[in-house]
This record gives structure tokens, C-alpha cells and sequence, in this order.
């Protein structure tokens, strides 16, 4: 039977076109995506480390090395996804059915935090908001002689805030999407029959956008939940755990056992909060296309509200976007934080090292770990894009090509696998599986070549998503008439696929270099002194209190990333029919 | 990549112009080289790398340029505990990035570093013989660091706020002690270890302070792990690094400013800083402890001869006060192992510096235990 079973999966795998295309990129898949995962479920139950499950699930200590840091994670998970549904789900509503003034700048603005790293945020709350509870400098409102409460300034409120502000562009982008499909003809028809607009809103509205709601809700759960740089700067301080910063902690002292047991648990509860997300989605599927898509709905007139309704939007997306970046090129200026405007100085840009400030630590232009960290990010940033976008067409080229059997199901399940995945997870498989020499491969702790396969492989959900687009774009007919002319693969890629799809892969391909580039969960374990990127410099030197050389760090950070994403978006433009309105 | 192939060939025509010798032969001849000897060879290969658990090591970085050109210090300032997370995965990974090991947390270090063969050691001839015993083995201890109480002297001018450690549990410190956390510093650790292993002396000093024997609450074995329990109870703050405690406790113009566990030495940087760090050295029953800096070179060092000539220029010159080499130990706070070295006129004495010296024997015993207790106390 299971003889039977194999062999007939085995005929349909070698019988299908381009086999050897299929099994390559499974390899690939396995390699990235598989391998690491399978290793650190493997080292957990060695007889050395079994222990190690026992001490995190029932001993005295598993309350604080698990259940607490779980609370606070889903605590964090669940008001992330709420407050970025409001939020998101009310910037989207304004944008794409009223008659609010600004419309496109609101649009705009609201598809911009995503941009800002999450840690820039957070250096940038504490600029403001640090109180002297924990030492070091004190922030901007207090040096004002304002009274900054230890909840305002550390811990699970300043944590949400910042975790909203960050993730609630990804909801306002699905969401907006969502109510671009929304047919005008049903709106038209419920208005003529007499409909309220609050009928209108919760019969036909709400309903047909209630998927992407929902998909918005559960991406910012598992951004929240696998978020390490807002709870690590703004929580650690007052001993607020989640399993991120728990996991960081125990592999940087060395327990790696209990950090690999809690990466573990946290992905299955990441996995299973997204699953779940996708089981309603289906659920519902049935709204999605009614009939064909009609014109445009008429906007909802706001009336009185409008100019109130643009205020509150354009403050929201003013105090995301807008404030962070300035308080922290304010404060990469400013000596003290507590009085941000002034003395303004050039040291932590371009200063010599002067034993009086930070140690004698030298401004960027003069550290050398700040500009080799400079050239090794950039670097990264390019290859992964590179090697992402190249490995990310290939799959999605094999995919879209062969369609149905074992191979490509297994492939595009494992290509996906990466989004279920809190990056500082996937750092600690990538650790387990290639920080030791295999067979007559040598390790590569602390190498280049270990930064850009974790990245590649951590990428590539994003990386396959591109290639699929692209070469959905490209008419197989075009491929099939030159087949049948005597191309060969590689041909018909480059001489077709490829030219057609260039913009698209290219904007495709940037997106890969800000994330890598902004990214600080997934490289702050792989991190070695001798092989530094500049996000974990940055969080090093925030965390050590030099936060004039983090803030200053993050604003390069910052810049780079914004410049890329915003051509990437120009030359995505036209995917995103809703900014054109 | 260019320089690297360069410093390659060039340590080739090194090994090559040195003679026939294999490798291990060639370290052990190091070993008794003088630092003349070795600076050919140190100039071949170019290039050390130190991993630092001060950020002094920029300072020293300075010195050692200056002081031997065209060898680059590569320094690194990397906190001991993870410094030991790092060797032992780049051993595993058998990569070896650095060439000298200078490093606190020596009950983990002699056990996981030095016992595993992933560091050795050296003791430069030059000045074996003016460092004791104790001090060169089982590695050379290049000077005494502490972490030990300290309060604001321009706010409490009469002296320490506190006669006892057990008053830090008391409701008038809730809240107003600061360290760092013993998870994230193995010498906070080795602190809270120690507590423990000075149990007696803790039980003694509560009798002192609240007049009746102690009474251990349930799960607690001794008086120092109720003393780090009733700590934890009393809120006291936990920070990512001393700077961190430095600010925090020594910042000048506060009216009420807490009191800390942090490194004696730190107060070098009272008048640069703007800080009144002072030592509370007449609390009872001890005001923390003192444990070495250890210097070590890492086993198959890319560098070994600069390693050598690196670990011979932190021991100090001739002089006095140690010269260039020693300067940024050279502080208050900070006690040369060498017994030649003057001590510095602005620091308690040895002799009269009452914190308790570790054990690391005896601390690596129990401190996974500690570590645990910390861990459920957070």
C-alpha cells in the first residue's frame, strides 16, 4: 500500500516536465528552509538537552523563562492585531470610500511606517519618553520638567504603542486593497433600494473586506509576537520578557538547549495563530468575487467630519512616520537627550575619538567598526537581493510552470514556511544546523556566507511571491511559441521572462534589500564582532548607552531604507491601483 | 581580501624565514621569546586581534600602535559573557577570530575555556617573576577588578548611606538599588554567588541589622540566596551595563540618588563624566568582591607572536605606574597583579579594601544554581 503509494508519487515526480528544475529547487527549499529547522527539533531531544524541555515547561523556573514571556507575547500579539486593524482599517476606509481632503498624501503617509525599522521607532520613543528609572540619560519630555510615569516611559505600554505604529501600514495596505475590489454596482444597488450608509457599511462593506481584515489582523499578530528590537529596548529594562528577548538572552549566555526549546515553541505558536488566520479567510471565501467587478463606488460624503477626519489621519501618520525620524536625527546631534536642541555637535558624526565622550568611541565617519559594518550591510543587503531574487524566479518559474504533484506542493509549502518564522527563531536553527562543520563542509559561524543564506532563505516567501507575479504577467503563450522555435530554459528566461518582468523584479528585488537592511531579529544572533551589520551595532550601542551613535546609525539605516523603498514603490506603482485614485 | 592574502603570504615567509619548525614547537618557543624577539614576527604577521571585556581596550588599541607601528590591534570590547558564548561556538565552528583573550569571569572561563582547550595560556618572561604565584596560574592575572557597592559622595559628603547590605532590602531602597543583571554579567553573577558562599557571614549581619536570627523562607536554602531574594523583592533595577549603574547612582545634582553594585575603578571617570562615584567600603558585612582580569591566548591564534607581544605590553612597563601599556588600569579601583607596580594614592589599600576575593573554584560549583534562583526571582 505504501509501496504502492510511493512509487506511483515517485512515476508522477520523474514524469513531469522539467524534473530536473523541480527536484533542484527542492533541494534548494530543503537547504534553506527545512535543513535548520529539522536540526534544532533534533538537537532539543538529544540525550544531553532533553533536559532542557522539562526546565522550560515544568520546573520552578518555567514561569519566568516561559509562561510570563508567553503571556506578554500574545498579550502583545492580540492588541498588535487590534490596534492595527483600527488603525490600518480606518486610514484604508478614509482613503478608499470617502471624499476626505489629501487623500493620496494620507495614502501615502500611511504605507511609510513599515519603512522605519521597528527599533528606530523605539530608540526614538525612548529619546522622548526615557525616564531616570534605570539610569543613563534621562529623555526630551522630562528634561522639559515634565513627570514621565514608568509605564509611559518602559514595559508593555510604550512596547504597543510602538509595535502599532509600526505594523498598522501593513494592515492599511491589505485592507485598502481589499476595498479597491469593492462593486460598485452592490454599493449603487443597496443606496437605490433606500440603504442607511451604515447598512450599506455592515451589509456589503464589511462583509466582502472582512477577509483582508482578517489577514491584516493575523500578519500583525505574527509581527508583533515575533517582534525582538521594541521589547528588547523598551521592556528588557524593566524585566518585561517575551519569548523573543527570552530566547536572545539565553543564547547569549551561552544555555543554548532552553533558547532552542522556547524558538521552537515559538514558532508553533506563531504557526498556529497564522493558520488560524487562513482557516477564517477561507472560510469566507465565498465574498470575494460576487460577480464581476463594476465601476468605481461612489465616495461617501463625510460632510462636517471631513476636515476633523484628515486632521486625526494626517496626525496619526505625522507621529508614526514623520516625528521618529526627526527626534532621532535630533538627538544624533544632541549631547544630552534631555535637552535635544541644543549644543548641537558634529561628534558622533564625524568626530575623533576624544576620551571625554562615550569612551572615547570615534563619530561614524572615523569608527571603523561603524563603516566596515556600513559595507558588510550594504553588501549583504545586495547579494541576498540578488541570490533572493535569482532563487526566488527559479522556484516560482518551476512552480507556476509545473503547477500540480508532490514536488511543487512540497516546494511552495517549504518556500512559505519562512513567514510562520520570528526571525530571531530562524537565526537560532540557522546556529544549530550550520555553526558546526557538516561532513566535508566547514562551519560558518561568524562567516558572510552564513548572514546571506539565513537572509536569502528568510526572504524568500517575499523573494517567491515576486517571481510569481512577474511570471504570472508573462503570457505563456510567448514561452510556448519559443519552446516550439528550439529554445532551450535558460534561453527563454533570459531572452523572455526576464526583459518582461524587469521592473516588477526589481522593485521586487529592493523590497528584499530594505527589509534585510533594516532587519535586526534575524541577524542579531548570527552577529560576530568581526562580522558586524549595522542594525546590531546600532542595538549594541543603544543598549550599552551610547544612544547619540545608535540614533545616529539608525538614521543611515533609516535613510538607505527609505530612499530604496520609496523607488521600489514608484516602480511598483502600477500594482497598486489605489494610490492612483 | 587583498590584505588578507597579504598577511597570509607574509605569515608563510615568516614561517618559512623561522626555519623548519612544526607549529606546536613554534608556540612553545614563543613562550620564552623576549618581547624584542618577538616583534619581527608580530611585524609579519601584521595584525592581532583582542577580544576585551573593557571598553578600555580602545585606549590600550592607541597605546600599542604607538608604541609598536605597523602591527594594527584589532580590540574588541565584548562583555565576558558572551565573550565565552563566542570562543566556545567559533571553537565548535573551528574558527578562531581572535588571538588574545582578556576577560573577567574566570570560575567559567578556567572550566569552559581553559579546560576545553579553547584558550591557553602565557606568562610573558619578562615580568614572571615579579608576579606571585597565585596570579600566574592557572592563568596570568593581570590585575584585580571589583564589583562592589557605591554611593553618591557629593550627596551622602558624611560618608556611606548604608552600614549593612541587608538595609538594601529594606522599604527606604525600594526601588533605589541598581546593578546590572546577573544574567547578562557573569561578574554580577559571580557577586550574587558569592553572597551565597558567605552565607555565615550574611546570617551574622542580619542578626546586626534587624537585632533576631534569620528565618529562611520556604525554597531558600541559606541567608544569601534570602538575601538576593528579598533583594529582587525590593525592586531593585536592573540595567543593561555599568555605565549604565554609573549614571544612574553617581550623576551629580541629585537630592536622593540610589546606590549600586558596580566596578570601584569606574570612579576614574567621576570628573570627565560629571558622576561622585564612592566606595561604601564599611559596609557589612563586605562590600562585594574582587576577582581577576585574566589574559589568555586563543588556541591556533592566527597571530601568535603579536598575541604574546600584546599580552606583554598590557602587563606594563618598568616604570613605576606601568607605563603606556598599563596606563588605563592605572586607576583607583583597579589592583596591579605585578608586585612592583606602585599602588595608585587615591585608592583604598588592598589590604584595608574589605570585598570578599572569589573563589573560582568554589563559585563555578554552585553558580548554575544561582543563575536558576535568578531566574525564577525576575
Amino acid at each position: 500500500m505504501a509501496l504502492a503509494a510511493i512509487d506511483g508519487m515517485g512515476r508522477r515526480l520523474f514524469a513531469a516536465p522539467g524534473r530536473f528544475l523541480s527536484v533542484f529547487v527542492l533541494a534548494i527549499a530543503v537547504i534553506l528552509i527545512a535543513a535548520p529547522l529539522v536540526k534544532i527539533a533534533l538537537v532539543t531531544i538529544s540525550p544531553q538537552t532533553i533536559a532542557a524541555w522539562g526546565d522550560v515547561l515544568t520546573s520552578r523556573l518555567s514561569p519566568n523563562l516561559f509562561y510570563k514571556p508567553l503571556g506578554n507575547t500574545l498579550l502583545i500579539g492580540a492588541s498588535v492585531a487590534g490596534g492595527c486593524v483600527i488603525i490600518g482599517g480606518f486610514l484604508a476606509w478614509l482613503v478608499m470610500m470617502t471624499d476626505v481632503p489629501f487623500r493620496r498624501t494620507i495614502a501615502v503617509l500611511s504605507t511609510l511606517p513599515f519603512m522605519i525599522p521597528s527599533f528606530a521607532a523605539a530608540l526614538a520613543w525612548s529619546v522622548l519618553f526615557r525616564n531616570e528609572r534605570v539610569g543613563g540619560q534621562i529623555g526630551f519630555l522630562q528634561g522639559l520638567g515634565m513627570e514621565i510615569p514608568d509605564w509611559l516611559a518602559w514595559g508593555m505600554v510604550p512596547s504597543l504603542i510602538v509595535l502599532i505604529t509600526h505594523y498598522y501600514s501593513l494592515t492599511f495596505t491589505v485592507i485598502a486593497a481589499a476595498l479597491a475590489t469593492v462593486n460598485a454596482d452592490l454599493v449603487e444597488a443597496a443606496q437605490m433600494t433606500g440603504a442607511s450608509r451604515r447598512r450599506v457599511f455592515f451589509g456589503i462593506i464589511l462583509p466582502v473586506t472582512l477577509p483582508a481584515v482578517i489577514a491584516g489582523g493575523s500578519l500583525s499578530f505574527a509581527g508583533g509576537v515575533s517582534n525582538f528590537a521594541v521589547p528588547a529596548l523598551l521592556g528588557l529594562p524593566v524585566r518585561m520578557q517575551t519569548l523573543s528577548t527570552r530566547i536572545y538572552g539565553m543564547m547569549e549566555v551561552g544555555q543554548t538547549a532552553r533558547g532552542y526549546v522556547i524558538a521552537l515553541l515559538l514558532v508553533l505558536i506563531s504557526a498556529f495563530f497564522l493558520w488560524l488566520g487562513n482557516r477564517l479567510i477561507t472560510g469566507r471565501r465565498s465574498y470575494a468575487t460576487i460577480t464581476g467587478k463594476g465601476g468605481r463606488a461612489k465616495r461617501f460624503d463625510l460632510g462636517g467630519l471631513r476636515w476633523p477626519l484628515c486632521t486625526l489621519a494626517l496626525t496619526i501618520s505625522v507621529f508614526a512616520t514623520i516625528v521618529p525620524v526627526l527626534v532621532l536625527t535630533a538627538s544624533s546631534f544632541a549631547p544630552s537627550a534631555s535637552a535635544l536642541l541644543s549644543n548641537w555637535t558634529l561628534h558622533y558624526w564625524l568626530g575623533e575619538s576624544t576620551p571625554s565622550i562615550a569612551q572615547g568611541l570615534a563619530g561614524i565617519a572615523h569608527n571603523p567598526d561603524i563603516l566596515s559594518a556600513i559595507g558588510i550591510t550594504i553588501g549583504l543587503g545586495l547579494i541576498v537581493a540578488a541570490a533572493g531574487s535569482a532563487v526566488g524566479l527559479l522556484i516560482s518559474y518551476s512552480l507556476v510552470r509545473a503547477k500540480r504533484g508532490f514536488v511543487p506542493t512540497a516546494v511552495s509549502q517549504l518556500c512559505f514556511l519562512p513567514l510562520f518564522i520570528p526571525g530571531i527563531a530562524f537565526g537560532a536553527a540557522y546556529i544549530a544546523l550550520y555553526g558546526a562543520p557538516i561532513g566535508p563542509f566547514p562551519a560558518l559561524y561568524g562567516t558572510f556566507g552564513l548572514l546571506v543564506l539565513a537572509a536569502t532563505a528568510f526572504l524568500l516567501p517575499f523573494a517567491v511571491q515576486t517571481g510569481r507575479a512577474v511570471i504570472q504577467q508573462v503570457s505563456g503563450d510567448l514561452e510556448e511559441s519559443a519552446r516550439l522555435t528550439g529554445a532551450g530554459f535558460v534561453r527563454r528566461l533570459t531572452a523572455i521572462t526576464i526583459p518582461l518582468s524587469a521592473r516588477g523584479l526589481t522593485a521586487g528585488a529592493l523590497l528584499v534589500f530594505v527589509k534585510i537592511v533594516r532587519d535586526l531579529s534575524l541577524v542579531v544572533l548570527l552577529f560576530t564582532p568581526t562580522m558586524p551589520v549595522l542594525s546590531v551595532v546600532a542595538y549594541r550601542y543603544a543598549s550599552e548607552g551610547f544612544a547619540q551613535f545608535a540614533n545616529a546609525i539608525t538614521v543611515v539605516i533609516l535613510l538607505i531604507s527609505i530612499t530604496v523603498s520609496l523607488i521600489a514603490n514608484r516602480l511598483q506603482a502600477k500594482s497598486q491601483p489605489w494610490l492612483q485614485a | 581580501m587583498n590584505s588578507q592574502t597579504l598577511r597570509d603570504l607574509s605569515l608563510a615567509l615568516a614561517v618559512v624565514a623561522l626555519g623548519p619548525v612544526t607549529l606546536p614547537a613554534l608556540a612553545a618557543d614563543l613562550d620564552s621569546k623576549s618581547p624584542d624577539e618577538l616583534l619581527a614576527a608580530a611585524k609579519a604577521e601584521g595584525q592581532v586581534v583582542v577580544y576585551s571585556f573593557t571598553s578600555r581596550i580602545k585606549k590600550v588599541e592607541k597605546a600599542f600602535e604607538e608604541a609598536y607601528p605597523g602591527i594594527d590591534l584589532v580590540g574588541y570590547d565584548i562583555s565576558s559573557t558572551e565573550q565565552i558564548a563566542r570562543l566556545q561556538a567559533e571553537h565548535q565552528a573551528g574558527v578562531t577570530n581572535a588571538d588574545v583573550v582578556y576577560i573577567s569571569d574566570a570560575p567559567v572561563v578556567f572550566d569552559k575555556l581553559l579546560g576545553a582547550g579553547i584558550i591557553g595560556p602565557y606568562v610573558p618572561p619578562r615580568v614572571a617573576d615579579r608576579v606571585p604565584a597565585a596570579f600566574k596560574q592557572p592563568l596570568l592575572a593581570q590585575r584585580l577588578s571589583t564589583k562592589v557597592l557605591m554611593y553618591n559622595e557629593e550627596a551622602n559628603p558624611n560618608g556611606p548611606p548604608v552600614s549593612n547590605l541587608w538595609e538594601l532590602t529594606t522599604e527606604r531602597w525600594k526601588g533605589r538599588v541598581v546593578m546590572v543583571d546577573p544574567l547578562q554579567r557573569g561578574d554580577y553573577l559571580d557577586l550574587m554567588t558569592e553572597i551565597v558562599l558567605q552565607s555565615g557571614a550574611m546570617a551574622a549581619a542580619y542578626e546586626a541589622q534587624f537585632g533576631k536570627p534569620i528565618a529562611l523562607s520556604s525554597g531558600i536554602a541559606n541567608a544569601g540566596e534570602q538575601f538576593i531574594s528579598d533583594l529582587f523583592a525590593n525592586d531593585v533595577i536592573l540595567v543593561g551595563s555599568t555605565d549604565d549603574v554609573n549614571a544612574a547612582v553617581g550623576k551629580l545634582g541629585q537630592s536622593n540618588p540610589p546606590v549600586g553594585f558596580t566596578s570601584y575603578s569606574d570612579r576614574r571617570d567621576n570628573a570627565e563624566e560629571g558622576w561622585a562615584l564612592q566606595l561604601a567600603n564599611t559596609v557589612e558585612p563586605a562590600p562585594g568582591i574582587v576577582f581577576p582580569a585574566v589574559l589568555g591566548i586563543a588556541e591556533g591564534a592566527q597571530n601568535p607572536a603579536a598575541a604574546r607581544l600584546v599580552i606583554d605590553f598590557l602587563m606594563g612597563d618598568d616604570s613605576a605606574t606601568g607605563g603606556a601599556g598599563f596606563k588605563p588600569f592605572y586607576v583607583p579601583g583597579d589592583y596591579a597583579t605585578r608586585t612592583d607596580i606602585a599602588p595608585h594614592p587615591d585608592a583604598v589599600p588592598l589590604p584595608e579594601f574589605k570585598a570578599w576575593r572569589v573563589n573560582p573554584q568554589k563559585t563555578a560549583e554552585i553558580r548554575a544554581e544561582i543563575a536558576d534562583l535568578v531566574l525564577t526571582l525576575q
